[in-house]
Protein backbone atom coordinates (compact mmCIF):
# COMPACT_ATOMS: atom_id res chain seq x y z
CA UNK A 1 0.00 0.00 0.00
CA UNK A 2 1.41 3.38 -0.94
CA UNK A 3 2.14 5.93 1.74
CA UNK A 4 1.86 9.73 1.63
CA UNK A 5 4.23 11.77 3.79
CA UNK A 6 4.88 15.45 4.30
CA UNK A 7 8.18 17.17 3.52
CA UNK A 8 9.91 18.09 6.84
CA UNK A 9 11.70 21.05 5.27
CA UNK A 10 8.51 22.74 4.14
CA UNK A 11 9.73 22.57 0.56
CA UNK A 12 12.54 24.14 -1.43
CA UNK A 13 13.84 27.52 -0.35
CA UNK A 14 11.86 30.44 -1.69
CA UNK A 15 13.58 32.88 -4.03
CA UNK A 16 15.29 35.00 -1.34
CA UNK A 17 16.72 31.90 0.33
CA UNK A 18 17.93 30.63 -3.00
CA UNK A 19 20.37 33.53 -3.36
CA UNK A 20 23.63 32.62 -4.99
CA UNK A 21 27.13 33.65 -4.06
CA UNK A 22 28.37 36.85 -5.66
CA UNK A 23 30.82 36.54 -8.49
CA UNK A 24 34.43 36.39 -7.37
CA UNK A 25 36.57 39.20 -8.81
CA UNK A 26 39.62 38.19 -10.81
CA UNK A 27 41.70 40.83 -9.02
CA UNK A 28 41.46 43.06 -5.99
CA UNK A 29 43.02 45.97 -7.88
CA UNK A 30 40.81 49.00 -7.42
CA UNK A 31 38.51 47.20 -5.01
CA UNK A 32 36.92 48.83 -2.00
CA UNK A 33 37.68 46.24 0.66
CA UNK A 34 35.09 45.43 3.32
CA UNK A 35 36.22 43.92 6.61
CA UNK A 36 33.64 42.25 8.85
CA UNK A 37 35.10 41.80 12.32
CA UNK A 38 33.15 39.24 14.34
CA UNK A 39 34.67 40.36 17.63
CA UNK A 40 36.01 37.03 18.78
CA UNK A 41 39.59 36.75 19.97
CA UNK A 42 42.00 38.75 17.87
CA UNK A 43 39.76 39.01 14.83
CA UNK A 44 40.11 42.80 14.52
CA UNK A 45 43.90 42.72 14.79
CA UNK A 46 44.04 39.88 12.26
CA UNK A 47 41.81 41.58 9.71
CA UNK A 48 43.63 44.89 10.12
CA UNK A 49 46.91 43.12 9.43
CA UNK A 50 45.40 41.31 6.46
CA UNK A 51 44.12 44.55 4.98
CA UNK A 52 47.53 46.17 5.45
CA UNK A 53 49.19 43.22 3.72
CA UNK A 54 46.76 43.33 0.82
CA UNK A 55 47.42 47.06 0.44
CA UNK A 56 51.08 46.27 -0.21
CA UNK A 57 50.11 43.88 -3.00
CA UNK A 58 47.37 45.74 -4.86
CA UNK A 59 46.00 49.25 -5.12
CA UNK A 60 42.83 49.23 -3.03
CA UNK A 61 40.33 52.05 -3.53
CA UNK A 62 39.49 52.06 0.15
CA UNK A 63 38.61 50.00 3.22
CA UNK A 64 35.25 49.76 4.98
CA UNK A 65 35.58 48.12 8.39
CA UNK A 66 32.58 46.87 10.32
CA UNK A 67 32.91 45.62 13.90
CA UNK A 68 29.87 43.62 14.93
CA UNK A 69 28.05 44.77 18.05
CA UNK A 70 27.98 41.20 19.37
CA UNK A 71 29.87 38.08 18.41
CA UNK A 72 26.69 36.03 18.21
CA UNK A 73 24.63 38.25 15.94
CA UNK A 74 24.92 39.60 12.38
CA UNK A 75 26.05 43.16 11.68
CA UNK A 76 23.33 45.71 12.38
CA UNK A 77 21.38 47.22 9.46
CA UNK A 78 23.50 50.36 9.35
CA UNK A 79 26.67 48.35 9.02
CA UNK A 80 25.11 46.19 6.31
CA UNK A 81 24.34 49.37 4.38
CA UNK A 82 27.89 50.63 4.80
CA UNK A 83 29.16 47.34 3.47
CA UNK A 84 26.83 46.91 0.54
CA UNK A 85 27.10 50.53 -0.52
CA UNK A 86 30.75 51.12 0.25
CA UNK A 87 32.56 47.87 -0.48
CA UNK A 88 33.01 45.86 -3.66
CA UNK A 89 34.49 42.84 -1.89
CA UNK A 90 34.37 41.80 1.75
CA UNK A 91 36.31 39.50 4.03
CA UNK A 92 35.19 38.04 7.30
CA UNK A 93 36.89 35.61 9.59
CA UNK A 94 36.70 33.77 12.87
CA UNK A 95 38.91 35.17 15.57
CA UNK A 96 38.37 32.66 18.36
CA UNK B 1 24.94 -6.52 -0.61
CA UNK B 2 24.07 -3.21 -2.20
CA UNK B 3 20.60 -2.05 -1.20
CA UNK B 4 18.15 -1.37 -4.00
CA UNK B 5 17.77 2.20 -5.15
CA UNK B 6 14.82 3.97 -3.55
CA UNK B 7 11.68 4.25 -5.58
CA UNK B 8 11.09 7.84 -6.68
CA UNK B 9 8.24 9.57 -4.94
CA UNK B 10 5.14 10.70 -6.73
CA UNK B 11 4.07 14.26 -5.95
CA UNK B 12 0.82 14.49 -4.04
CA UNK B 13 -1.32 17.52 -3.35
CA UNK B 14 -0.19 20.01 -0.69
CA UNK B 15 -1.70 20.15 2.77
CA UNK B 16 -3.64 22.94 4.48
CA UNK B 17 -0.49 25.00 5.03
CA UNK B 18 1.00 24.18 1.66
CA UNK B 19 3.65 21.81 3.00
CA UNK B 20 4.59 19.57 0.07
CA UNK B 21 3.71 15.91 0.32
CA UNK B 22 4.65 12.93 -1.80
CA UNK B 23 3.66 9.31 -2.17
CA UNK B 24 5.95 6.29 -1.86
CA UNK B 25 5.19 2.63 -2.52
CA UNK B 26 5.71 1.68 1.13
CA UNK B 27 7.40 2.72 4.38
CA UNK B 28 10.70 1.12 3.43
CA UNK B 29 10.84 3.20 0.26
CA UNK B 30 10.09 6.31 2.29
CA UNK B 31 12.82 5.57 4.83
CA UNK B 32 15.43 5.17 2.11
CA UNK B 33 14.23 8.31 0.36
CA UNK B 34 14.47 10.26 3.62
CA UNK B 35 18.17 9.43 3.77
CA UNK B 36 18.64 10.45 0.15
CA UNK B 37 16.78 13.71 0.70
CA UNK B 38 18.89 14.56 3.75
CA UNK B 39 15.86 14.58 6.03
CA UNK B 40 17.37 12.48 8.81
CA UNK B 41 20.10 12.64 11.41
CA UNK B 42 21.39 9.38 9.98
CA UNK B 43 18.92 7.16 11.81
CA UNK B 44 15.66 5.82 10.40
CA UNK B 45 12.66 8.14 10.55
CA UNK B 46 8.93 7.54 10.74
CA UNK B 47 6.87 8.72 7.75
CA UNK B 48 4.91 11.84 8.65
CA UNK B 49 1.58 10.88 7.16
CA UNK B 50 -1.20 13.48 7.11
CA UNK B 51 -3.06 11.45 9.73
CA UNK B 52 -0.11 11.29 12.12
CA UNK B 53 0.57 14.99 11.70
CA UNK B 54 -3.07 15.85 12.29
CA UNK B 55 -3.07 13.76 15.47
CA UNK B 56 -0.16 15.80 16.79
CA UNK B 57 -1.80 19.11 15.91
CA UNK B 58 -4.98 18.05 17.68
CA UNK B 59 -3.15 17.87 21.01
CA UNK B 60 -2.26 21.56 20.91
CA UNK B 61 -5.28 22.97 19.08
CA UNK B 62 -3.12 24.84 16.62
CA UNK B 63 -3.84 25.42 12.94
CA UNK B 64 -1.26 23.89 10.61
CA UNK B 65 -0.03 27.32 9.60
CA UNK B 66 0.23 28.69 13.16
CA UNK B 67 3.67 30.22 13.51
CA UNK B 68 5.86 28.90 16.34
CA UNK B 69 8.81 31.08 15.50
CA UNK B 70 11.27 32.14 12.86
CA UNK B 71 14.93 32.35 11.99
CA UNK B 72 15.18 35.81 10.43
CA UNK B 73 18.74 35.39 9.20
CA UNK B 74 17.67 32.33 7.19
CA UNK B 75 14.26 33.66 6.14
CA UNK B 76 12.74 30.59 7.75
CA UNK B 77 9.37 30.38 9.50
CA UNK B 78 8.50 27.31 11.56
CA UNK B 79 4.82 26.43 11.58
CA UNK B 80 3.00 24.04 13.86
CA UNK B 81 2.60 21.64 10.95
CA UNK B 82 6.29 21.68 10.15
CA UNK B 83 7.12 20.98 13.78
CA UNK B 84 4.59 18.15 13.83
CA UNK B 85 6.07 16.58 10.69
CA UNK B 86 9.49 16.50 12.31
CA UNK B 87 8.10 15.27 15.63
CA UNK B 88 6.43 12.32 13.91
CA UNK B 89 9.62 11.55 12.02
CA UNK B 90 11.57 11.61 15.30
CA UNK B 91 9.31 8.95 16.76
CA UNK B 92 7.05 11.13 18.90
CA UNK B 93 3.59 10.05 19.88
CA UNK B 94 0.89 12.71 19.60
CA UNK B 95 0.93 13.34 23.35
CA UNK B 96 4.61 14.24 23.15
CA UNK B 97 3.89 17.06 20.73
CA UNK B 98 2.89 19.79 23.23
CA UNK B 99 6.32 19.41 24.79
CA UNK B 100 7.93 19.66 21.36
CA UNK B 101 5.96 22.84 20.62
CA UNK B 102 7.15 24.42 23.86
CA UNK B 103 10.72 23.41 23.07
CA UNK B 104 10.55 24.85 19.55
CA UNK B 105 9.08 28.11 20.84
CA UNK B 106 11.82 28.35 23.46
CA UNK B 107 14.52 27.58 20.93
CA UNK B 108 13.21 30.20 18.50
CA UNK B 109 12.88 32.90 21.15
CA UNK B 110 15.04 35.88 20.22
CA UNK B 111 17.41 35.25 23.14
CA UNK B 112 17.61 31.57 22.29
CA UNK B 113 19.78 32.97 19.49
CA UNK B 114 19.10 30.00 17.26
CA UNK B 115 21.11 31.07 14.23
CA UNK B 116 24.23 31.33 16.34
CA UNK B 117 23.73 28.21 18.46
CA UNK B 118 23.00 25.97 15.46
CA UNK B 119 25.53 27.42 13.05
CA UNK B 120 28.46 27.73 15.45
CA UNK B 121 31.81 26.07 14.92
CA UNK B 122 31.57 24.90 18.52
CA UNK B 123 28.69 22.58 17.67
CA UNK B 124 26.48 23.55 20.62
CA UNK B 125 23.74 21.11 21.61
CA UNK B 126 20.30 21.98 22.94
CA UNK B 127 19.18 20.59 26.29
CA UNK B 128 15.41 20.27 26.67
CA UNK B 129 14.66 20.27 30.41
CA UNK B 130 11.06 19.37 31.25
CA UNK B 131 9.21 20.22 34.46
CA UNK B 132 5.75 19.68 35.86
CA UNK B 133 3.07 16.99 35.73
CA UNK B 134 3.78 16.23 32.08
CA UNK B 135 6.96 14.43 33.11
CA UNK B 136 5.07 11.77 35.00
CA UNK B 137 2.28 11.57 32.45
CA UNK B 138 4.62 11.00 29.52
CA UNK B 139 7.31 9.03 31.30
CA UNK B 140 10.01 11.65 30.82
CA UNK B 141 12.90 10.21 32.79
CA UNK B 142 14.60 12.23 35.50
CA UNK B 143 16.22 9.46 37.51
CA UNK B 144 18.98 6.94 36.87
CA UNK B 145 20.30 7.16 33.33
CA UNK B 146 18.11 10.12 32.43
CA UNK B 147 20.74 11.89 30.33
CA UNK B 148 21.22 8.85 28.11
CA UNK B 149 19.32 6.40 25.93
CA UNK B 150 16.50 4.07 26.91
CA UNK B 151 13.55 6.38 27.43
CA UNK B 152 11.15 6.90 24.56
CA UNK B 153 9.81 10.31 25.55
CA UNK B 154 13.25 11.74 26.30
CA UNK B 155 14.70 10.35 23.08
CA UNK B 156 11.91 11.32 20.72
CA UNK B 157 11.21 14.79 22.12
CA UNK B 158 14.88 15.74 22.09
CA UNK B 159 15.28 14.31 18.61
CA UNK B 160 12.22 16.19 17.39
CA UNK B 161 13.81 19.52 18.28
CA UNK B 162 16.98 18.48 16.49
CA UNK B 163 15.08 17.48 13.35
CA UNK B 164 13.26 20.82 13.41
CA UNK B 165 16.65 22.50 13.61
CA UNK B 166 17.97 20.40 10.75
CA UNK B 167 15.01 20.27 8.40
CA UNK B 168 12.88 23.32 9.10
CA UNK B 169 15.70 25.65 10.16
CA UNK B 170 18.12 24.20 7.62
CA UNK B 171 21.06 23.63 9.93
CA UNK B 172 22.63 20.82 7.94
CA UNK B 173 26.27 19.84 8.61
CA UNK B 174 28.52 21.37 5.99
CA UNK B 175 25.83 23.90 5.14
CA UNK B 176 24.52 26.31 7.73
CA UNK B 177 25.70 23.98 10.51
CA UNK B 178 29.41 24.77 10.61
CA UNK B 179 30.35 22.60 13.61
CA UNK B 180 34.00 21.56 13.58
CA UNK B 181 33.29 18.27 15.38
CA UNK B 182 29.67 18.38 16.57
CA UNK B 183 28.88 15.80 19.26
CA UNK B 184 26.47 13.00 20.21
CA UNK B 185 24.25 15.32 22.25
CA UNK B 186 23.06 16.70 18.92
CA UNK B 187 21.10 13.52 18.24
CA UNK B 188 18.79 14.08 21.19
CA UNK B 189 19.10 15.70 24.61
CA UNK B 190 15.98 15.82 26.77
CA UNK B 191 15.41 14.99 30.42
CA UNK B 192 13.09 15.85 33.27
CA UNK B 193 13.79 17.30 36.69
CA UNK B 194 13.38 15.11 39.75
CA UNK B 195 10.95 17.35 41.60
CA UNK B 196 10.91 15.24 44.76
CA UNK B 197 14.07 16.72 46.28
CA UNK B 198 12.93 18.06 49.68
CA UNK B 199 13.04 21.85 49.92
CA UNK B 200 13.98 22.41 46.29
CA UNK B 201 11.57 24.38 44.14
CA UNK B 202 11.39 22.96 40.60
CA UNK B 203 13.17 24.94 37.91
CA UNK B 204 9.96 26.09 36.23
CA UNK B 205 8.57 27.33 39.56
CA UNK B 206 11.73 29.32 40.14
CA UNK B 207 11.14 30.81 36.70
CA UNK B 208 7.60 31.95 37.41
CA UNK B 209 5.31 29.00 36.69
CA UNK B 210 2.93 27.26 39.08
CA UNK B 211 3.86 23.80 40.39
CA UNK B 212 0.88 22.25 38.60
CA UNK B 213 1.88 23.77 35.27
CA UNK B 214 4.31 22.07 32.93
CA UNK B 215 7.11 23.90 31.18
CA UNK B 216 10.17 23.34 29.04
CA UNK B 217 13.51 25.08 29.39
CA UNK B 218 15.84 24.98 26.38
CA UNK B 219 19.47 25.65 27.16
CA UNK B 220 22.17 25.73 24.51
CA UNK B 221 25.13 23.65 25.66
CA UNK B 222 28.60 24.44 24.40
CA UNK B 223 30.27 21.88 26.66
CA UNK B 224 29.18 19.49 29.36
CA UNK B 225 31.53 18.60 32.19
CA UNK B 226 31.10 16.29 35.17
CA UNK B 227 32.06 17.90 38.48
CA UNK B 228 32.92 14.72 40.32
CA UNK B 229 33.54 15.23 44.01
CA UNK B 230 33.32 12.19 46.27
CA UNK B 231 35.17 13.67 49.23
CA UNK B 232 33.17 16.78 50.16
CA UNK B 233 30.57 16.25 52.85
CA UNK B 234 29.08 19.73 53.12
CA UNK B 235 27.07 22.02 50.85
CA UNK B 236 29.95 24.48 50.87
CA UNK B 237 32.41 21.79 49.81
CA UNK B 238 30.29 20.63 46.89
CA UNK B 239 29.65 24.21 45.80
CA UNK B 240 33.35 25.03 45.98
CA UNK B 241 34.04 22.09 43.65
CA UNK B 242 31.44 23.38 41.23
CA UNK B 243 32.98 26.84 41.33
CA UNK B 244 36.47 25.51 40.69
CA UNK B 245 35.36 23.30 37.79
CA UNK B 246 33.29 26.07 36.25
CA UNK B 247 36.06 28.63 36.45
CA UNK B 248 38.54 26.33 34.72
CA UNK B 249 36.43 26.65 31.59
CA UNK B 250 34.75 30.03 32.07
CA UNK B 251 31.73 31.46 30.28
CA UNK B 252 31.68 34.34 27.86
CA UNK B 253 28.94 36.46 26.38
CA UNK B 254 28.40 39.49 24.24
CA UNK B 255 26.53 42.77 24.05
CA UNK B 256 23.44 41.18 22.51
CA UNK B 257 22.99 38.71 25.36
CA UNK B 258 23.92 41.16 28.10
CA UNK B 259 23.82 39.63 31.56
CA UNK B 260 21.09 37.11 30.76
CA UNK B 261 23.25 34.10 30.04
CA UNK B 262 22.85 30.97 32.21
CA UNK B 263 24.71 27.93 33.45
CA UNK B 264 22.87 24.72 34.40
CA UNK B 265 23.98 22.44 37.24
CA UNK B 266 22.34 19.02 37.08
CA UNK B 267 22.86 17.90 40.65
CA UNK B 268 22.96 14.15 41.27
CA UNK B 269 21.55 12.38 44.28
CA UNK B 270 24.85 11.89 46.09
CA UNK B 271 25.39 15.65 46.02
CA UNK B 272 21.75 16.56 46.62
CA UNK B 273 21.71 14.92 50.04
CA UNK B 274 24.31 17.27 51.48
CA UNK B 275 22.11 20.22 50.61
CA UNK B 276 18.93 18.53 51.80
CA UNK B 277 20.47 17.40 55.10
CA UNK B 278 21.76 20.91 55.77
CA UNK B 279 18.46 22.54 54.78
CA UNK B 280 19.88 24.37 51.78
CA UNK B 281 17.33 25.53 49.22
CA UNK B 282 18.25 26.12 45.59
CA UNK B 283 18.12 29.82 46.31
CA UNK B 284 20.67 29.53 49.09
CA UNK B 285 22.88 27.51 46.79
CA UNK B 286 22.59 30.21 44.12
CA UNK B 287 23.48 32.93 46.62
CA UNK B 288 26.56 30.99 47.74
CA UNK B 289 27.74 30.17 44.22
CA UNK B 290 27.25 33.47 42.42
CA UNK B 291 29.84 35.71 44.12
CA UNK B 292 32.39 32.91 44.02
CA UNK B 293 31.78 32.18 40.36
CA UNK B 294 31.99 35.83 39.34
CA UNK B 295 34.91 36.91 41.53
CA UNK B 296 37.85 38.40 39.57
CA UNK B 297 40.06 35.87 37.87
CA UNK B 298 43.46 35.16 39.38
CA UNK B 299 45.34 32.65 37.21
CA UNK B 300 45.71 31.48 33.60
CA UNK B 301 43.36 28.50 34.12
CA UNK B 302 40.92 30.61 36.11
CA UNK B 303 38.57 32.13 33.56
CA UNK B 304 35.85 34.77 33.53
CA UNK B 305 32.35 33.54 34.34
CA UNK B 306 29.71 35.79 32.83
CA UNK B 307 26.65 35.53 35.07
CA UNK B 308 24.53 38.58 35.77
CA UNK B 309 22.75 37.40 38.91
CA UNK B 310 22.35 34.41 41.24
CA UNK B 311 19.11 33.50 39.45
CA UNK B 312 21.08 32.93 36.25
CA UNK B 313 22.45 29.78 37.87
CA UNK B 314 19.89 27.10 37.03
CA UNK B 315 19.89 24.16 39.42
CA UNK B 316 18.18 20.93 38.41
CA UNK B 317 17.92 17.80 40.51
CA UNK B 318 18.21 14.60 38.45
CA UNK B 319 19.97 11.28 38.13
CA UNK B 320 20.26 8.15 40.17
CA UNK B 321 22.26 7.03 43.20
CA UNK B 322 25.89 6.06 43.17
CA UNK B 323 28.20 8.63 41.64
CA UNK B 324 28.96 11.76 43.61
CA UNK B 325 28.74 14.12 40.70
CA UNK B 326 26.99 17.12 39.25
CA UNK B 327 26.94 17.81 35.53
CA UNK B 328 27.74 21.34 34.42
CA UNK B 329 26.01 22.46 31.22
CA UNK B 330 28.04 25.41 29.99
CA UNK B 331 26.10 27.73 27.70
CA UNK B 332 26.74 28.70 24.15
CA UNK B 333 25.75 32.25 23.20
CA UNK B 334 22.12 32.19 24.31
CA UNK B 335 19.83 32.52 27.29
CA UNK B 336 18.06 29.50 28.69
CA UNK B 337 14.44 30.11 27.71
CA UNK B 338 11.41 28.59 29.48
CA UNK B 339 8.03 28.19 27.79
CA UNK B 340 4.79 26.58 29.03
CA UNK B 341 3.50 23.25 27.78
CA UNK B 342 0.02 24.03 26.45
CA UNK B 343 -2.28 21.10 25.74
CA UNK B 344 -5.78 20.71 24.44
CA UNK B 345 -6.03 16.98 24.98
CA UNK B 346 -3.81 14.30 26.40
CA UNK B 347 -4.12 10.85 24.88
CA UNK B 348 -3.57 8.24 27.59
Amino acid sequence: MSIVALDPTGGPPSAPRARRLAERPASLAGARLGLVVNGLGHSERFLDALAAELATLVDLAGVVKVVKAGVSVPPDPGDWSRLTEGATVAITGFGG
Amino acid sequence: MVPPAPTPAAPASGGPSGTPRSAWPDEEAFREAAHDQGWTDGLPVVPATPERVAACLATVGLAPDAVLGAVPTREVTVTAELAAVNAVMAGCRPEHFPVVVAAVRAHLDEHGNCHSTTGTLSGAAHAVIVNGPVCGELGIASGAGCLGPGFRANASIGRALRLVIRNACRAVPGGLDRATFSWPLRYSFCFGEDETVPGWRPLHVQRGFAPDESAVTVHSVMRMISAWDSTSRTPEGVCDSLVAETRVHGMSGDAFLGDGINVVYVVGKEHQRFFVDAGWSKERMQEYLWPRLTAPTAAPRDRWVNLGAPANILIVGAGGAGMAETWILFPHLAWAVTRPVERVTLTP
